[in-house]
């Protein structure tokens, strides 16, 4: 735009850069101020103040009491387990589900109501099956097991891996598999040799995302579990039902909690959005 | 997309039989219990489902005001928090997508770090911030002379509070969303209405609105169907209080079913629940097939 700037260009980016940067302090404070919350001793807890050495002295002793024992670690080896181990299980069923569908042609169902039938999962509604999880996981003697959240947590994250592998497998063009085909190698061979290390960006981004959704569940890991294999949200919902709430513990557990998903969510922005909509909305 | 062989099945049997076992097993297991009366409460876990036919829908339907309640709250939580967060996220998105300008990108980064955030951790941040008595929104409203808000303790308030919370953690998911579907159009309409002297008002009305429709469908289903899934922020912040005002449908069947351990009922009640989304889920389910 080769326009001049005019004082009324310069009044609609004053409007803008405020209506931008007041949504960025909305959108940050929480943060903030469960960050500052955590440094404070807890003779001081309940107190407003909000920058550290001005207005009050910042401690460490929340974080020292939380990281050295009690429910907080073993909560945070559970949620990682589970999410590491689920999210791989996902990526592993999706990606070759992906491949099938993106590859081959089924004739019988189409390829399209066989996508279109893992997709309804992402559909239904949790409690409709907790009842169930909880019978079956009580036969198998999985209850309070990490077994229990894995399985629960890579089915329903079982649409999401298995539409974006199968996006992401669109992507590779067919020609390359066919010239391995040609030189002998099998199917099996061509999907592990020649597919998977192309997609690799793709399937990192899939595992990535699994983790994000795994890491976060609440219901599944309520039902399932009770006091050995408890994840980080189980144990804030369960510190948060005291009457009397220990500020000073939850505000570093959420502090911890809230670390990996956000970092992996900004280090896979671009993903994020394609991951939510299952491929639909793409940047 | 061409070959045909039976190879292709071994690539696709696992996830069709794990989800077989793990979804459609489940699914019709609770449809039994549903017609079935199991109260463990009464019998222990030893005791075992009687079958009742229709009973525990007609119990749902006919007498039980707590499920209703909790259902008008889960519709009307969706359609406020919905509609309020596509209007926000439309309005970031369009404001970002004016020009290119120095900061765009962090803006965008920073905006999506709540929808990261697990639920319960959010719940939590709310938590500290709406606390009547030490709370900081309250000593900001003190401060200004707006005076205490009951946040907690009145069930309006409460209930609005709670779609706060959801518009604080998933407006990003819009603006994204939206900002993505706002950048991949093409610029030729643009420029054509910019020659015939459209209005900026004209142009969002007729040209990007109507480009952006099949985004915009497909987001407002995705984020209306999860909404009604509503359950951890009622879990972490009100536990469906104050009295029964901010229960949903999803939190009144937890507890029937796993703290009043009711098999039978909770399943009819998760039933219920399933068929309202239903019509929904075909509609997002039949747009996301049409774009494979």
């Amino acid at each position: 735009m080769a326009k001049k700037r005019n004082s009324k260009d310069i009044l609609a980016w004053t409007l803008i850069g405020i209506i931008l940067i007041a949504y960025l302090a909305w959108t940050l404070f929480p943060f903030a101020w469960m960050f500052i919350t955590s440094l404070k001793s807890r003779a001081i807890i309940y107190k407003p103040y909000f920058i550290p050495y001005f207005q009050f002295q910042p401690t460490l002793e929340n974080w020292y009491n939380v990281l050295k024992g009690g429910y907080g670690p073993r909560a945070f080896i559970n949620s990682l387990v589970v999410a590491v181990l689920s999210s791989l299980l996902s990526l592993i069923l999706g990606a070759l589900e992906g491949y099938g569908l993106s590859r081959f042609k089924f004739r019988k169902w189409k390829n399209r109501d066989i996508a279109v039938f893992i997709l309804s999962q992402r559909m239904m509604p949790p409690v409709a099956v907790i009842i169930p999880y909880f019978l079956i996981m009580r036969t198998f003697a999985l209850l309070d097991t990490w077994w229990a959240l894995i399985l629960a947590h890579s089915v329903f994250n079982l649409p999401l891996s298995t539409w974006l592998a199968m996006d992401f497998f669109n992507e590779i063009p067919i020609d390359v598999e066919d010239s391995a085909l040609v030189d002998g190698c099998t199917y099996w061979g061509t999907f592990l040799r020649v597919t998977l290390p192309l997609s690799i960006p793709g399937l990192v981004a899939i595992y990535i995302l699994c983790f994000i959704f795994s890491w976060n569940e609440l219901l599944f890991a309520l039902t399932l579990t009770y006091n050995k294999a408890y994840t980080v949200p189980v144990l804030i919902a369960g510190t948060l039902a005291f009457q009397q709430m220990a500020w000073w513990d939850l505000a570093v557990y959420t502090t911890l909690a809230i670390i990996p998903p956000v970092v992996l969510a900004l280090m896979f922005e671009k993903y994020l959005v394609r991951g939510l909509t299952l491929g639909a909305v793409k940047f | 997309m061409a070959r045909r062989i039976p190879v292709g099945w071994l690539f696709i049997l696992p996830t069709i039989i794990f989800l077989l076992i793990m979804t459609i097993f489940p699914l019709i297991w609770s449809l039994a219990l549903a017609f079935c009366s199991w109260k463990l409460a009464k019998g222990g876990i030893e005791s075992h489902p009687e079958f009742i036919g229709l009973g525990n829908f007609l119990e749902a339907i006919n007498s039980d005001r707590r499920y209703w309640n909790a259902m008008g709250y889960t519709w009307l939580y969706t359609a406020v928090a919905v509609t309020l967060e596509f209007l926000i996220g439309l309005g970031l998105a369009i404001l970002l997508s004016f020009k290119e300008f120095r900061g765009r990108r962090f803006f965008r980064v920073a905006y999506l770090v709540p929808m990261a955030c697990p639920p319960l951790g959010v719940a939590f941040m709310w938590r500290l911030l709406l606390h009547e008595d030490v709370g900081v929104l309250n000593k900001i409203l003190m401060a200004i002379g707006l005076g205490r808000m009951r946040w907690m303790t009145d069930p309006w308030t409460a209930r609005f509070a709670l779609i706060m919370v959801d518009i604080w953690q998933w407006t990003p998911f819009m603006f994204l969303a939206l900002l993505a579907a706002l950048q991949a159009l093409p610029v030729e309409p643009y420029e054509a209405a910019l020659i015939d002297g459209a209005s900026r008002w004209q142009i969002l009305r007729y040209i990007t609105i109507p480009m952006l429709k099949p985004v915009i469908t497909t987001i407002l289903l995705l984020r209306t169907i999860d909404c009604l899934k509503l359950f951890d922020y009622v879990y972490g912040i009100t536990r469906g209080g104050p009295g029964l005002s901010t229960e949903s449908a999803s939190y009144y069947i937890y507890l029937v079913g796993l703290s009043y351990f009711d098999f039978g009922y909770a399943s009819a009640l998760s039933y219920i629940l399933l068929v309202m989304m239903l019509a929904l889920s075909m509609m997002l389910i039949l747009r996301l097939r049409r774009g494979m």
